[in-house]
């Protein structure tokens, strides 16, 4: 038991609308003369666009509208990369490319229309397999990625499209000279974010401007895509959430906001989209990407890791989205929270007829961190180490330097070790086909720009008016924790107003862990604002210096004697305009100073604040069937402060059991040729109450220095980080025999142990 | 074309206009207007959508409304009266079983049916029940444990 329990238990607001089943997700609204959406798909993943011929369709009763490219002014969009358009002109790259949308009087209507659209092709050759997509002479998928606009990092060489390595000393000299080197390759499918929330977007227009309700992850930049693409001021555009489904990642950037606005406009009525479960598999140009991973490593007798040579090639898929910077995340990954002398690695992102990836909780590191984990067990065992006592070696501490001279401060690594095996009982005797497996990970905190209002009301209570955006992990529902502690007030006495563009300030949404780090700070300050403004007004009427004041239980009062004070409720009540905002400073990126000759550098070659974790894990393989059983799961993790126990702990508990059918089930079945052969729950499983396991949590809280309030880190993303590596561990030890292929299903287990 | 039905939902009968091929789930969505039901994948595999029929928890997007009539529906809505909360709903919301929602009338519809069919019931036995409900925010465990705690209470409460 930690010291968080002893914290405030906060129900959240949100809470009593979702247990009853009054809640509105964006498929429960309804606009009054409301059309329903549906979109014509590409037949193939690659193929070039002949014709597009909308009159069968058009002549179908109930078809109000039907948009495809020439209905919307020819922008190319994407965050790092401007390589895509709303409506595919000339070619398909991918087989959900959209080529037209419907809008008619019933879904099935809309449905019927999208079919009846002629569509002819001059298919040609899909490009799917990113390794291939790299040799000479294959086709590009993108034949003008020379002349798109794009970030400077952005590799543009052939198919590849982001480039990073991350190069210090001679690692092939030192890997000469060690004494024990390891070679490994590993090969991780992609997989699925699947908030159990289809997507949905209803867009309606009042003149030129149009309101989005949208199940978006990140309002502001579903606004700024309408904007561009339709060719709209953005002040024209408002994305409304309401209550998100779930996210994962999925649900980041702009998506299909503007297909909706553009049916809408041009059919004069709002018009509703809702997604098919399989839809919400295979059109989003957001999955998990698919890695191959070359890992070398040399160490000396001591486990001193003296270089680390790693190859690995990301699928990217049809287009960039927001995923640019997965070469250079997967790069630190491969490197780990690891001390190594000489490092040479080598990331490549690259573009194939696959679907897009795009960030999906803790983007590239559940992969790579299940491949280098597996490798330093390789390691500890050529080495003849225990794996807990060599990475008890080689972990980070504070004044470790990495590989790119970024120096740590104070990180609880190592105390998430040795947390971690003691609680799993490391070292116990087992049953047969029962083992321990141990991984460690990290990810880093985002600093990014974020904004929020406090506005006292007349009978004492406060509204928090905010950009973020609540996905559903209760990072938005516990800012009044950290607003009530400023103002010396009760979280409950807070209202919330979020995820509407038109109300809170800019924020960058549920991505990067970094609603509490961020918006939390901005809260922060603007509830200070207030406080200072409560303060001057109680001054006046107590006649005392503002200084000699402090708030709790909902008074201003005089510091040493409380008897003499104002209540919190008595001033607003007097004073209708007490408003704070703040934005709080972003905490600057560490320094560090990468060896030239480091490619694709875009800010994450130091990781700010980096979360830290290690789970340990107990399995149960069955020799006869490969089958998997995860018994118990010890998480510990250096999140920083814990802010809100129920909200921190509800995220580990989500991202291990996420964790878990990653490592076993979750898995895109791809044929080849560009389509997913399990877009579906019955073949795309995920983990079941039945399934899940007990997990027990530690929270090794090292406050952060450049962090959140209160000394917090993010907590979202890492939970899900080093559960698949711990499984294949445990699974290695259970059966003597290793699995390379993620998700590590009962036919790999069963073939890696013939 | 569309036809004449009476729906008895949460103890309401609602006459209703609607198509034949009509799920129950659409129908209470769409034609009685209680969106607490949700559609997590309209294939019966992820439990969003259940309601309870004559008591037995059913997935309410692989029902045909028409075959409901002449039985008692409840859904999410008719667990509690209004303002109010059950005490399993209660229970959900002090041990952090919600996080984004979206499952939650489904499980919250599971374990009413578990909690009537067994009053003591083992870990082991609502992890089974639940089952049929897939959570991607909780890992499950809160909600196994709001589960057994709601159960504990009335165990307690029942005591002379």
């Amino acid at each position: 038991m930690t010291a968080t329990a002893q914290r405030p238990r906060l129900i959240r607001q949100d809470g009593r609308e979702k247990v009853t089943g009054a809640g509105r997700y964006t498929a429960d609204v309804v606009a009054a003369g409301q059309l329903h959406a549906r979109f014509r798909y590409s037949d193939h993943a690659r193929a070039r666009i002949l014709r597009i011929d909308t009159s069968r369709a058009r002549e179908l009763a109930g078809v109000l509208a039907i948009v495809t490219h020439e209905d919307v002014p020819d922008v190319l969009y994407g965050q790092m990369v401007k390589d895509r358009r709303l409506f595919a002109r000339e070619e398909v790259r991918f087989d959900s490319d959209v080529i037209a949308a419907v809008a008619a009087t019933t879904p099935e209507i809309a449905q019927a229309a999208a079919e009846l659209i002629q569509v002819d092709y001059e298919p040609l050759e899909a490009v799917c397999d990113p390794e291939l997509a790299l040799e000479p002479g294959t086709p590009l998928i993108h034949e003008r990625w020379a002349s798109y606009e794009a970030d400077e990092t952005m590799e543009r060489d052939g198919n590849v499209l982001g480039r990073s390595t991350i190069v210090r000393g001679d690692a092939t000299a030192a890997m000469a000279g060690a004494d024990v080197v390891v070679s490994s390759r590993y090969e991780a499918d992609g997989a699925h974010g699947v908030p159990i929330e289809p997507r949905a977007v209803l867009a309606q227009w009042q003149g030129d401007r149009v309101t989005i309700w949208s199940s978006t992850q990140t309002p502001f930049a579903a606004r700024s895509g309408v904007a561009l693409t339709l060719g709209i001021p953005e002040s024209h555009v408002r994305i409304i959430v309401p209550l998100l489904g779930g996210g994962f990642g999925s649900k980041c950037d702009f998506h299909f906001e503007a297909h909706v606005a553009a049916l809408a406009r041009k059919a004069g009525r709002p018009v509703r989209l809702v997604f098919s479960r399989r839809e919400e598999f295979v059109a989003p140009d957001h999955r998990r990407e698919s890695i191959a991973i070359e890992l070398q490593t040399g160490a000396r007798r001591d486990g001193t890791l003296v270089a680390r040579r790693a190859r690995l090639v990301l699928d990217a898929g049809a287009y960039c989205g927001e995923g640019g910077f997965f070469a250079q995340l997967a790069a630190m990954h491969a490197i780990g929270p690891y001390v190594i002398e000489n490092v040479d690695i080598d990331s490549r992102l690259v573009y194939t007829n696959n679907q897009p990836s795009g960030s999906i909780r803790a983007p590239t590191a559940p992969q790579t961190c299940w491949a280098v984990e597996q490798h330093m067990d390789e390691l500890a065992a050529a080495l003849e180490l225990d794996p807990v006592e060599l990475r008890r070696r080689t972990l980070i501490e504070e004044g470790s330097e990495s590989p790119t001279r970024q120096v740590f401060g104070p990180v609880g690594i190592r105390h998430t070790l040795e947390r971690a095996a003691q609680m799993i009982g490391y070292g116990q005797p087992l049953p047969e086909n029962e083992a321990i497996g141990v991984a460690c990970g990290w990810w880093p905190s985002f600093g990014m720009p974020s904004g929020a209002y406090v506005k006292l009301n007349g009978d004492g209570t406060a509204t928090i008016v905010t950009g973020a955006q609540e996905n559903g992990s209760g990072a938005v529902m516990g800012l009044p924790l950290i607003a009530a502690q400023v103002l010396g007030m009760r979280p409950e006495d807070f209202s919330i107003l979020c995820q509407d563009t038109d109300a809170g300030p800019y924020d960058s949404g549920s991505s990067g862990s970094q609603t509490t780090f961020n918006n939390g700070r901005a809260v922060a300050e603007a509830a200070g604002e207030v406080a200072q403004r409560l303060r001057e007004l109680a001054a006046e009427q107590l006649e005392i210096d503002p200084l000699d004041l402090e708030l709790a239980g909902g008074e201003v009062r005089v510091k040493g004697s409380p008897d003499r004070s104002v209540a919190i409720s008595e001033l607003a009540a007097a004073d209708a305009e007490i408003l704070g905002k703040g934005s709080g400073a972003v905490p600057e990126q560490p320094a560090c100073s990468p060896d030239s000759g480091c490619l694709g550098r875009l800010g994450m070659e130091s990781f700010l604040e980096p979360q830290l974790i290690t789970h340990a894990v107990h399995v149960r393989v069955d020799p006869e069937t490969g089958v998997v059983r995860v018994l118990r799961v010890a998480a510990a993790h250096d999140s920083g402060t814990i802010i809100n126990p129920i909200g921190a702990n509800g995220q580990v508990h989500g991202g291990v059991v996420m964790g878990i059918g990653q490592a076993l089930t979750e898995g895109m079945a791809l044929d080849g040729h560009g389509h997913q052969r399990n877009p579906h729950l019955l073949d795309y499983k995920l983990q079941t109450a039945a399934d899940a396991p007990r997990i027990e949590i530690a929270w090794i809280e090292t406050p952060a220095v450049n962090g959140g309030p209160n000394g917090s880190k993010g907590v979202g993303e890492p939970p899900s980080v080093p559960t698949p590596g711990a499984i294949a561990n445990a699974i290695a030890r259970a059966t003597g025999r290793r699995v390379h292929r993620l998700p590590m299903t009962p036919e790999r287990v069963w073939e890696a142990g013939r | 074309m569309k036809v004449e039905a009476i729906l008895r939902i949460n103890g309401v009968a609602v006459p209703v206009e609607i198509e034949p091929h009509w799920s129950l789930l659409r129908a209470v969505r769409d034609a009685v207007g209680l969106t607490g039901a949700k559609e997590g994948c309209d294939d019966s595999e992820c439990g969003a959508c259940m309601m309870l029929l004559d008591g037995e928890p059913v997935n309410s997007c692989s029902y045909l409304a028409l075959q409901a009539q002449d039985r008692e529906i409840t859904t999410v809505e008719g667990l509690a009266a209004p303002g109010e909360l059950s005490d399993l709903q209660s229970s959900f919301l002090e041990h952090g079983a919600v996080q984004c929602g979206f499952c939650t009338p489904g499980m919250l519809i599971s374990a009413t049916a578990l909690l009537r069919r067994t009053q003591d019931p083992s870990e082991e036995e609502v992890r089974i029940a639940l089952a049929g409900n897939l959570c991607r925010c909780t890992g499950y465990g809160a909600i196994v444990d709001a589960v057994l705690a709601t159960a504990a209470g009335r165990a307690a409460d029942s005591v002379p």
